[in-house]
């Protein structure tokens, strides 16, 4: 199976054959050369909740989060976000791209937290740096800011809201 | 510990949760006392409501409406019949009301009298206290400033950096540094806003902020018999936004003989205002004249206790128990050596990168084991960490003969820690034990601000991407095949078909 994969901005190409007994993986790196990965199935093995994984005489106990086109790879207290399509997905998401008429930006809760004050309203022409408003998650109160000069199309929450991670806050639109 | 005196307590309420109410739990176990725990509907499948004899729900999720419901938690006392309380860390630990609740319920509240908590809960009139008693303080206000300009005054009399705080404040919560005329209204204002939020109470106060300071506290005990004795002190210098990260014990820093003044300062401290049970004394220590200032008194048992469990060999928390019972402290004063050395990690639910909370379900997770490590954890596989409480989550405390084999050990402990589903600060605390300010003991409260920058790859760089990429690849690979599968066998009813008629035709 044929996928194109983002890890950390960078795109890979990664195809994924599986055996009786292994898997055949290549991966390309941009457009560095293929590199041929024969993982024998004794070294991919899934025990209780995570997978051991065997890997150039490196051992790392592995859980992958995910689900569709993005998966996070847990492993020795690290972690990454990986991005992959396969032909059929990439067509989906080419789709959903092309619907976007641009301009359009929103601001979106990065954990589940509750909204404290909101500084701005609709309409509202904000300057980059100055306070949108205030969430508290886990205790502390976090100032989000805005990342450019905005302005206020919609304000999707009010004081007082619990937000799950990922819910829109506020939508933009280009001042001027 | 030798045999107390009074009848031991039978039944003990925790008014708390998480891994303090654990430790709670395991001190009155041994001591053959039945626990009972309280939970907010948030916490039904928090690991202390397992570990405990008896639990009780005390309501809602926020923790105004259950932690720190004191009708609700005296209520649940008299209903499951407790001759004791321990509040834990935080919550309802130093609230008088909480204490004074108890004494009029005729049920035992283990920590300090509700003077003890009143003399010292108030910060300004604590400074005021070790004055008297002459421990070196911080030059500042001096009380409380009521408004933006009276801060203004101050301020212009002591100079920047100055930092505000607020009154009831404590945990990095209600605390602002200001370095700028430019920041101080909007500092002010958060403060008194914080204040009033978290502590029902917007008084706050202003002070000098020394530049280049380390936190250095002396963990103290009182009994009802008029003894207070040191034992020594923890080093808790590596902090983000006031927020402990990483303590240890002895401090790498202090000499022998400051030390001893350090821990002469905490004893009158203590016998100022009779104190009684557990505390500790928060100085902020200067690193190039080995000065120290009195910051304030917490009135409770620390976070950061079991460093101190380690190397003075002494359970604080059955102590506390016995000094609740109102015996006489089991050691003295010349009983008390520093043995080795011990660091403790907090692990928090959080992105190592941005510090980020990261609440959510834990997937997998296998806490360190092996000679010299104990682990103080309420995480388990399969529990979902909630998002409105404190986002520590375990910590790692590590003892070794020398300060290099604490640390080193404590590399090796955090390797073990397996942790999946929502991520943790463990790669940032690997990172800051092996940067050169931390590993020559100079790293000072500024550190992580300072010092250290978090560099993702550099956090990261342990694991080839390739292991990534092979991870999700088998994974997204899994998924497809698994959905091609049921659309093949269950969705195409005229494949099925298809199939049929070739097989019968052969």
């Amino acid at each position: 199976m044929y996928f194109e994969a983002d890890l950390k901005g960078q795109k890979y190409k990664v195809d994924v054959i599986e055996n009786r007994s292994s898997w055949k993986i290549s991966i390309q790196k941009e457009s560095d050369a293929w590199i041929h990965y024969e993982i024998s199935k004794k070294d991919y093995q899934k025990t209780e909740s995570y997978f051991s994984f065997l890997f150039k005489g490196v051992s790392y106990m592995i859980d992958v989060v995910g689900q569709d086109t993005e998966y996070t790879v847990f492993t020795r207290n690290s972690f990454q976000t990986v991005k992959i399509f396969n032909d059929e997905m990439l067509l989906h998401e080419s789709l959903k791209r092309g619907g976007g008429m641009g301009g359009d930006r929103e601001l979106k809760s990065g954990m589940p937290g509750k909204i404290i004050e909101i500084f701005a309203k609709e309409g509202d022409v904000v300057k980059a740096n100055k306070p949108l408003l205030i969430m508290e998650a886990m205790k502390m109160e976090n100032e989000m800011r805005a990342a450019s000069d905005v302005k206020i199309k919609e304000i999707c929450v009010k004081q007082g809201d619990s937000v799950e991670s990922g819910q829109i806050l506020i939508k933009f639109e280009d001042p001027a | 510990m030798t045999m107390p005196k009074r009848a031991m307590f039978k039944k003990v309420l925790i008014a708390n949760r998480g891994e303090i109410a654990i430790r709670v739990t395991r001190a009155c176990r041994e001591l053959g006392i039945k626990t009972v725990a309280v939970f907010s509907e948030a916490d039904r499948e928090s690991l202390h409501v397992f570990l405990a004899d008896e639990a009780y729900n005390i309501g809602p999720a926020p923790s105004k409406e259950s932690y720190l419901n004191v009708n609700k938690i005296v209520e649940v006392c008299k209903t499951a019949g407790v001759d004791a309380v321990h509040p834990g860390y935080g919550f309802l630990s130093e609230n008088v009301n909480f204490a004074k609740a108890l004494k009029a319920a005729g049920i035992t509240f283990i920590g300090p009298t509700p003077e003890n908590i009143e003399a010292m809960g108030d910060k300004l009139s604590a400074k005021a206290l070790m004055k008297k008693a002459g421990v070196p303080t911080v030059p500042g206000s001096d009380g409380s400033v009521e408004s933006l300009e009276d801060c203004q005054a101050v301020v212009k009399k002591i100079g920047y950096p100055v930092i505000i705080k607020a009154s009831a404040g404590g945990g990095g919560k209600g605390m602002r540094v200001v370095r700028a005329e430019s920041e101080l209204e909007s500092a002010f204002r958060a403060c008194q806003s914080e204040g009033l939020n978290y502590f029902a109470d917007k008084t706050v106060y202003v002070e000098k902020f020394v530049t280049d300071p380390k936190h250095i506290e002396i963990q103290v005990f009182g009994d009802t018999h008029g003894n207070v004795v040191h034992l020594f002190e923890r080093e808790c210098s590596v902090q983000r936004r006031h927020q402990k990260l990483i303590e240890e014990s002895p401090s790498p820093s202090v000499p022998p003989e400051v030390r001893l003044k350090m821990g002469d300062a905490a004893v009158r401290a203590g016998k100022q205002i009779s104190y009684i049970g557990a505390g500790t004394i928060e100085f902020i220590f200067d690193n190039s004249t080995k000065e120290f200032y009195f910051m304030e008194m917490n009135t409770r048992l620390q976070v950061e206790h079991p460093i101190t469990e380690i190397v003075c060999g002494v359970d604080l928390v059955k102590e506390q128990i016995n000094v609740a019972l109102g015996n006489p402290l089991t050691f003295k004063q010349s009983d008390i050596k520093q043995k080795g050395h011990a660091i403790e990690v907090r692990v928090c639910a959080e992105d190592p990168v941005t510090y980020k909370p990261s609440p959510g379900l834990i997937r997998a997770c296998r806490h360190p084991q092996g000679p010299f490590v104990r682990v103080d954890s309420y995480a388990y596989p399969g529990y979902e960490v909630p998002i409105y409480y404190d986002p520590m989550i375990a910590k790692v405390i590590t003892w070794g003969e020398t300060r290099t084999e604490a640390i080193d050990r404590m590399q090796r402990a955090l390797t073990e820690f397996i942790l999946s589903g929502i991520k943790s600060n463990i790669v940032l605390h690997r990172s800051i034990l092996k940067h050169p300010k931390f590993i020559d003991g100079s790293y000072t409260t500024q550190f992580l601000e300072k010092n250290f920058e978090v560099i993702e790859p550099e956090l990261f760089k342990e694991v080839d991407d390739q292991v990534f990429l092979i991870a999700a690849a088998i994974t997204a690979y899994n998924d497809r095949k698994s959905k091609d599968v049921r659309q093949l066998n269950i969705f195409s009813n005229w494949k099925k078909a298809g199939r049929r008629m070739q097989l019968r035709m052969q």
